[in-house]
């Protein structure tokens, strides 16, 4: 098999991002996360981590995203849109779990009507070398989601060796194209892949989406959410959380309209012109979050928009967890 | 419920990218009461874009914000949005004056059954600035007047003076061949001679039975409650019944995710629906 051993990696990295930008897991001011390679000396690779704070959504969905230009003179008004930077994008060492969530957004963004033409372009060019996942942490829980982390589709597949080479599984054309321009960097060894550790969170989804269906009223949401405070910590940490709002940034004459990720844990997300609110209080919002990701996003889209990558379990400050909301539901009785 | 399966109708747009808007020029601007104002805009080449009845379109006053409005009505030349007085965005764009550019994109939404309706007679039931999606409506079938039955429009609003499209229901729509106007305002006023009362109650006393009829409303979410009601009782069916629900938007596309009841989203898959998909839905609405 071919191996790139950990010391040719830097320079493998600075190879590909000679014709594409690539993002990779990285610590950054203390925030991990996948940012784009720069080969800066104060980028700390985090490939070992599990999970980086910041998903790899940004790769396709910046925080914030400039949309149209305006200028104002009296009446008028003139608009240039901002283009995105078409072209390639590679993501190295992605996950399972963050990889299935780009399936996730795939699916929200370019299909049922409309493309997002700025999702589009940035999903185009896009080359995924994922890692193989031998080492779950102790919030993950993928498997239960439907994630297949040791062999994920992807371009090209790398595995954590013992003494930290990676090796290297070219899996699509892409992929080949790409191992193509750092073969010289390669070696072609006989390894050993590591034995998977068993992933201890268990999760089975059978039947939730559904039971889900008849709980909207249930009184169990009063107690779950008793415990969040609307901080969206979780929805930003999300891989697979796309929600966005548009809003206007404007000085004197000109000014630009753009996106930035939202969070339907806030009041303001539903709140309409005049006062009236749907979700005003934060159960309904609460409840709207664990519906989407478990009961909506299956009925439209036929998928979970949850992939257990765990983020939210680790990061939510007052101990929300998305696993015990799926038992809590399990174990709910309904009248027949 | 409805099926998934849009088509594509970025194609359509004549834009590329559905977010972004076409700049558009206020033709016009009608004072319809102290809080509601109708803009006609049209696009450099003639109309921005064409929509249904019931479709939506986003405005946007570029520099201070966008937001989702009914089309109330298309001429061959323009678009025209009644719009009601209730934020900044509101405000700012009551403040404008003729030769005022906008942007707007769209249509968005799957606007009403117009084909299911033909053949049918019409009851149209509004409140207040709830008539600007049904006005979209009732002007087509006045349009293609032989493919509707007989036309009822109850039209209430606190005052006279709340009552938009005062031309055209008190001069126009009366004149119209089969169409009855009915309006009625909450409390008595010196110069009003007609119904005083609300919507509901005029409904339910004007009574048209539910025989070969569809029955579409309109109005503040109380109203609509009470139509709701009434209809049920002079034996309307579910799906007899049809509604607008509204929820805040920002993309209209299906893709911000905010604007959902449950699985649907209403700048996609409403804002029209009759009752029996509505029950469906969570109450959230
Ligand atoms: S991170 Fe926790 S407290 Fe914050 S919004 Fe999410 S569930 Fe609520
Ligand atoms: S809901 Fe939580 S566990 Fe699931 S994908 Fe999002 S952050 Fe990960
Ligand atoms: S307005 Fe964005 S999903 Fe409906």
């Amino acid at each position: 098999m071919k191996v790139l051993p950990l010391d040719k990696l830097r320079e493998a990295l600075n190879i590909m991002a000679n014709d594409a930008e690539v993002y990779v897991p990285m610590l950054r001011d203390d925030i991990s996360g996948y940012f784009q390679w720069a080969d800066n000396p104060a980028d700390e690779l985090a490939l070992d981590l599990l999970n980086t704070y910041l998903s790899p959504k940004n790769v396709v969905i910046p925080q914030t995203e400039p949309m149209y230009k305006f200028k104002t003179s009296k009446q008028d008004v003139e608009i240039t849109e901002v283009q995105v930077r078409e072209g390639a994008r590679i993501i190295f060492g992605i996950k399972a779990c963050d990889l299935k969530a780009l399936e996730n957004l795939d699916m929200a963004f370019l299909t049922m009507g409309f493309e997002d033409e700025y999702y589009k372009a940035r999903r185009q060019d896009l080359t995924i070398i994922a890692q193989a996942c031998y080492k779950p942490g102790p919030a993950c829980f993928c498997e239960g989601m439907g994630a297949d982390r040791i062999n994920p589709a992807a371009d090209v597949l790398i595995h954590e060796l013992e003494n930290q080479d990676y090796a290297w599984e070219a899996k699509t054309s892409r992929g080949e194209e790409l191992t193509a321009k750092i073969a010289a960097l390669m070696e072609e060894r006989d390894v050993t892949l590591p034995q998977a550790e068993p992933q201890s969170r268990k999760v089975d989804m059978t039947g939730v989406s559904e039971k889900l269906a008849e709980m909207f009223e249930h009184p169990v949401w009063d107690d779950l959410s008793s415990r969040c405070m609307n901080c969206g910590i979780c929805t930003y940490v999300c891989p697979s959380c796309y929600c966005f709002d548009i809003q206007v940034s404007n000085r004197g004459e000109a000014g630009n309209r753009f996106r930035c990720w939202d969070s339907c844990m806030y009041r303001e997300y539903t709140m309409m012109a005049g006062g009236h609110n749907p979700r005003d209080y934060k159960k309904e919002r609460y409840r709207n979050r664990f519906l989407h990701k478990l009961q909506f996003f299956n009925e439209r889209y036929g998928a979970n928009l949850c992939t257990g990558c765990g983020r939210c379990v680790i990061l939510c400050p007052n101990g929300v967890n998305i696993i015990e909301v799926i038992e809590k539901v399990k174990e709910v009785k309904l009248d027949a | 419920m409805h099926d998934h399966n849009h088509e594509c109708s970025c194609k359509d747009h004549g834009q590329t990218n559905p977010l972004v808007p076409t700049m558009v020029k206020v033709q016009k601007i009608v004072d319809e009461t102290s809080d509601v104002k109708t803009f006609y805009v049209v696009g450099e080449n003639g109309i921005p874009f064409k929509v249904m009845p019931g479709q939506l379109a986003m405005v946007s006053h570029v520099a201070i914000g966008e937001g989702m409005f009914s089309v109330s009505w298309q001429d061959d030349d323009h678009l025209q949005f009644a719009i009601k007085r209730v934020g900044l965005l509101t405000d700012a764009l009551h403040e404008i004056e003729v030769g005022q550019t906008l942007g707007v994109r769209g249509p968005y939404g799957n606007g009403f059954p117009v084909e299911e309706c033909k053949g049918k007679d019409m009851l149209f039931i509004g409140g207040g600035i709830g008539l600007a999606p049904l006005r979209s409506f009732i002007k087509y079938c006045f349009k293609h007047r032989e493919d509707y039955g007989k036309i009822q429009i109850i039209y209430g609003a606190r005052s006279y003076d709340d009552l938009c499209f005062k031309r055209e229901l008190f001069e126009e729509w009366p004149q119209v061949p089969n169409c009855e106007v009915y309006t009625t305002i909450d409390n008595a006023e010196d110069q009003w001679a007609g119904n005083v009362g609300f919507c509901p109650a005029y409904l339910e006393e004007i009574n048209p039975s539910p025989q070969g009829r569809i029955a579409v409303t309109c109005g503040p979410p109380i109203m609509i409650k009470f139509v709701l009601q009434a209809l049920e009782k002079m034996g309307y069916t579910d799906e007899q019944v049809i509604t607008t629900l509204e929820m805040r938007m920002k993309c209209g596309i299906g893709k911000c995710g905010r604007c959902n009841i449950g699985s649907e989203y209403i700048c996609l898959d409403g804002p029209v629906f009759n009752l029996a998909q509505l029950k469906k839905l969570p109450p959230e609405w």
